[in-house]
């Protein structure tokens, strides 16, 4: 068992492989030096990859310490939340403005509108693939939050991210546990 | 003095002076970079050289003056409608969500569909630098069973042994028009990690009639291998201009030697570019599961591969001859070789262990148990630690 066990690689690294003639699938497992996998989300979803930790001297409650965030804008003529990644920016966008939540409310930014958008921010994030979330908006300041939060949880989100895995070295005195072998 | 007295004073503005940074490294905080300028510095991508190219068809203006006009009259109906507003003000207007989803399917999801896609690094492994917008709704469905249908959206998780079977593929067209769906995966390729597996090809399908379309590659399963994580599963559908002949892609079915399934999108992209135009997308992604491992023995007739994500290897600070204020046991295993102590705490174990006998019943109270005080302290820390599983031991139980 212990010789099948073979080195996966972090995304970023690169090396050169010569393909070699292969014909069998029990060949071709033999012949395989590395495997990648390519997938920028894999590492999140597996709870390896990194969140931005910020500096010494910054507030850790500042809200940054997130793969997925959610922000909500509220402007004079609608709301509009969003589902921010700490690299990529704004991913998911559900504004009240938008036609196939406009042409439902009687105003864009009532305490009706924010529980819609949570209910359909809620169906787009689940099938985007994206069922946790970091959330730093406390619920108990507004009311129309307080809807939108509920809205969320109902629609299936969870509003916490898991922490990330720090690897244990033999000699530590505990296991962690990997969440991806449970 | 004079000399030295005069320099000082030419010296008028304060950046100038030159201060001794004795304890610190690097340039002062005036003239140094902050880590974000260097991050952005390291991230910047010449617009000249890395600008992407739309592939697929152009949008059309959805806010067209027909639309702005029921927009507005709408609006404007809401506003009066009373009952909407009673409604409002209990907090009780629940939106259909499928009817409110076809409507955004028909005008911004493109946009958004795109978005997510790039989140996921869809285009940039498929294409290269090329992008297209997804302008047709493609609804793919695995019918597992009566009740359970998942549904492939964008990168939603969804279970191998529940895509097992081919899915059924849905979409509007026009009957005379040819298409080509295409299911590749560019995540934990055996042969080489830059190219992807394909799943599923067919060719020039009639209309949106799947099931009349030439199978060129038959249907696989996803089988992302054990310890590698979320690999996606990406369904593309092209736009034909014509008939086109595939035979150079055809297998023989059902095609189960991985090899044969090797592709590269981006070269049947550039060699079909004139005839072929990516039209739709949804992707889904998949992690091993236990029914997979009889799938690899029976039917690909190989070994269940797994793998381990290699993690970084720790700091060792040189060894010292006298280490001052380090338990000298757990200090110098650090440095020994890592399989010779495996092996020391397996032959230990198996000593324990009779071939023919149960072993002892584990002590209710472990430390209740009296060590011997001559012993050395090293050893007795040892022993508890030993009787609880914490340390080394930890891994050989």
């Amino acid at each position: 068992m212990n010789n099948l066990i073979k080195k996966f690689r972090c995304v970023n690294v690169k090396s050169v492989i010569a393909v070699r003639h292969v014909e069998t699938n029990a060949n071709l497992l033999a012949n395989c030096i590395e495997i990648r996998n390519n997938n920028p989300r894999n590492l999140e979803l597996m709870t390896i990859a990194r969140k931005p930790e910020g500096y010494t001297l910054d507030n850790p409650r500042s809200g940054i310490n997130y793969w997925n965030k959610l922000v909500v804008l509220q402007t004079k003529r609608s709301v509009e939340a969003q589902i921010h990644h700490f690299r990529n920016g704004p991913v998911i966008k559900v504004s009240s403005s938008d036609w196939c939540l406009r042409k439902f409310l009687y105003r864009t930014y009532d305490v009706a509108a924010y529980a819609n958008i949570g209910r359909i921010l809620a169906q787009r994030c689940l099938e985007s693939g994206i069922t946790q979330i970091h959330c730093n908006i406390e619920s108990e300041r507004s009311r129309k939050h307080k809807v939108l939060l509920s809205a969320l949880k109902k629609g299936g989100l969870i509003l916490s991210e898991p922490k990330t895995y720090k690897h244990k070295f033999a000699w530590h005195m505990k296991k962690s546990l990997k969440p991806w072998t449970v | 003095m004079a000399s030295r007295i005069f320099k000082l004073l030419s010296t008028t503005s304060v950046n100038s002076i030159q201060v001794r940074h004795k304890f610190s490294r690097g340039k002062p905080p005036t003239l140094a970079r902050s880590l974000k300028q260097r991050i952005a510095e390291l991230e910047h991508k010449d617009p000249a050289v890395h600008y992407q190219v739309n592939i697929g068809f152009k949008l059309s203006n959805y806010v067209d003056k027909d639309y702005k006009a029921a927009y507005k009259k709408l609006v404007k109906e809401n506003l009066h409608n009373t009952d909407l507003e009673k409604l409002a003000y209990a907090n009780k207007i629940n939106v259909d969500l499928d009817e409110s989803k076809q409507i955004w399917l028909d005008t911004t999801a493109p946009y958004q569909i795109y978005n997510v896609a790039n989140y996921y690094g869809i285009y940039k492994d498929l294409y290269g630098d090329a992008y297209f917008y997804p302008i047709i709704p493609l609804t793919v469905d695995y019918l597992y069973s009566n009740d359970i249908v998942p549904r492939v959206h964008r990168g939603n998780i969804i279970q191998s042994y529940l895509a097992k079977e081919a899915p059924s593929v849905k979409y509007f067209s026009n009957p005379n028009s040819l298409w080509t769906l295409l299911c590749t995966t560019p995540d934990g390729n055996f042969s080489d990690p830059n190219i992807e597996y394909c799943h599923w090809f067919v060719g020039n399908i009639p209309g949106n009639d799947v099931a009349n379309g030439e199978q060129i590659i038959d249907y696989l399963r996803p089988i992302p291998a054990q310890g590698i994580g979320f690999c996606r599963y990406i369904f593309v559908l092209y736009k034909q201009n014509t008939k086109l002949d595939f035979s150079e892609y055809k297998k023989e079915q059902p095609c189960l030697n991985l090899v044969d399934r090797n592709w590269k999108t981006y070269d049947f992209m550039l060699k079909h570019q004139n005839d072929l135009t990516p039209a739709g997308l949804t992707f889904f992604q998949c992690a091993y599961d236990n029914t997979l491992k009889n799938f690899y023995h029976t039917v690909l007739n190989m070994e269940n591969p797994l793998f381990e994500y290699d993690f970084v290897k720790p700091y060792l600070k040189p060894p010292v001859w006298f280490p001052k204020r380090q338990p000298f046991n757990i200090y110098m295993d650090r440095y020994r070789d890592e399989k010779q102590i495996n092996k020391e705490y397996l032959l230990r174990k198996l000593k324990k262990q009779h071939p023919f006998k149960f072993p002892d019943p584990a002590l209710k109270y472990p430390n209740a148990h009296a060590i011997d005080q001559n012993l050395p302290s090293w050893l007795k820390t040892e022993m508890v630690n030993e009787r609880l599983g914490l340390g080394r031991i930890k891994n050989y139980e």
